[in-house]
């Protein structure tokens, strides 16, 4: 059996998403023992500054979304299941920063299929779950995906891309934005589905996705490449005045919202 | 960074309330094992449980409310080691970030 990590990583004008894939791939290679296999197009290859990938898979990028007056490519992630290598995978965005194994045991607890469906925010305990809107569903999270190449798994990412060339029908349903395509909205919708428009507790990562998320920044506490530990500051807004707060963390995976902070992090360790 | 930000940065306090969230976030997840299909939290109640019984099987719920037959010695040792091994390393972490200003 096969076992392996794929990431998707398309550049925009502003970011430069293979190197994040970089930096999260020698993490996977470092931490979770894993081969990682990139799907990007042609143009982001450019970036390419000699990391090995186990593979590489050029596809034509989907540059229909727009965000903040931009291409934001992320569509066509239903295509992890054809384009996968492997027979176990862990599909991951490339802003998560895999900073400990924690994920290898979701290999050991799945069916075929899980992700995450609640989320934390470091300094932010109290926030409430993303919903796609108050009157529908809980999101879950496209962030991190761990699938097998089973029948179902493979219902699930077709499911993924009839959600997304109908996002707009979906939308106006569960009376979301469609504007801006989400992944995670598309994923929610799509094992929803496939699930009889249940979720099975079995689908679910039964940990929390840790997010950096609104007045955060994380700084690496040392320059090692494989530094893992990090200091996550906050600006808390109190009466008009700034109090900063910070905590450090270490051993421990997170997904950072904010690409610029991710850019950050990759100079420096 | 400018040297403004860094001396705000400078004057930034640890803030223990989100270490406490963030200590439990982080080792909760270490109490999860899929042991003898299916999933456990070694929790007190899920150990004393396994303790205050004395067949050789036993069925219990596991936390996605299946029935599932075990072996009762086997898991209460697994699940007393998980555990043990990360409350003293929640303790250890608990106990460093408590010393920080």
């Amino acid at each position: 059996m096969t076992r392996g990590a794929i990431l998707f990583a398309f550049n925009s004008l502003k970011y430069d998403y293979y190197a994040m894939a970089e930096h999260t791939a020698k993490r996977i290679n470092h931490f979770l023992n894993m081969p990682v296999t990139l799907v990007t197009d042609e143009e982001s290859l450019a970036s390419d500054s000699g990391y090995k990938f186990d593979k590489v898979i050029t596809v034509k990028a989907d540059k229909d979304n727009i965000r903040d007056g931009m291409p934001w490519i992320n569509k066509g992630r239903y295509q992890a299941y054809e384009l996968s290598p492997y027979d176990e995978t862990l599909l991951l965005d490339v802003d998560y920063v895999v900073n400990s194994d924690r994920l290898l045991k979701c290999f050991d607890l799945y069916e075929d299929f899980c992700c995450h469906d609640n989320t934390a925010f470091y300094m932010h305990p109290k926030v409430s779950q993303e919903l796609l809107s108050s009157y529908s569903y809980k999101t879950l999270w496209a962030t991190a995906v761990v699938f097998k190449k089973t029948e179902r798994a493979k219902q699930i990412f077709e499911c993924l891309k009839m959600v997304q060339e109908n996002y707009a029908h979906y939308a106006n349903i569960h009376q979301f934005i469609s504007n801006v395509y989400r992944n995670d909205y598309a994923l929610t919708l799509a094992l929803r589905i496939v699930n009889g428009h249940t979720v099975l507790p079995g689908d679910i990562i039964p940990w929390n996705l840790l997010h950096i998320g609104k007045n955060t920044s994380v700084y690496a506490n040392t320059d090692d490449e494989f530094n893992t530990e990090y200091t996550v500051l906050f600006d808390n807004w109190q009466k008009g005045k700034i109090r900063k707060e910070y905590i450090t963390i270490k051993d421990t995976d997170f997904h950072v919202m904010n690409k610029d902070i991710y850019v950050e992090l990759i100079k420096h360790g | 960074m400018d040297i403004n930000t860094l001396l705000a940065d400078a004057k930034a306090r640890f803030s223990h309330n989100s270490a406490k969230h963030y200590l439990r976030e982080k080792y909760s997840s270490k109490l999860i094992l899929a042991d003898q299909g299916g999933l456990w939290k070694a929790d007190k109640e899920t150990i004393s449980l396994l303790n205050s019984l004395d067949t050789e099987k036993v069925v219990l719920m596991d936390t996605f409310d299946n029935p599932v037959e075990v072996d009762r010695v086997e898991l209460l040792s697994k699940l007393s080691t998980i555990y043990s091994e990360t409350m003293k390393a929640w303790l250890k972490e608990a106990q460093e970030l408590e010393g920080k200003r």
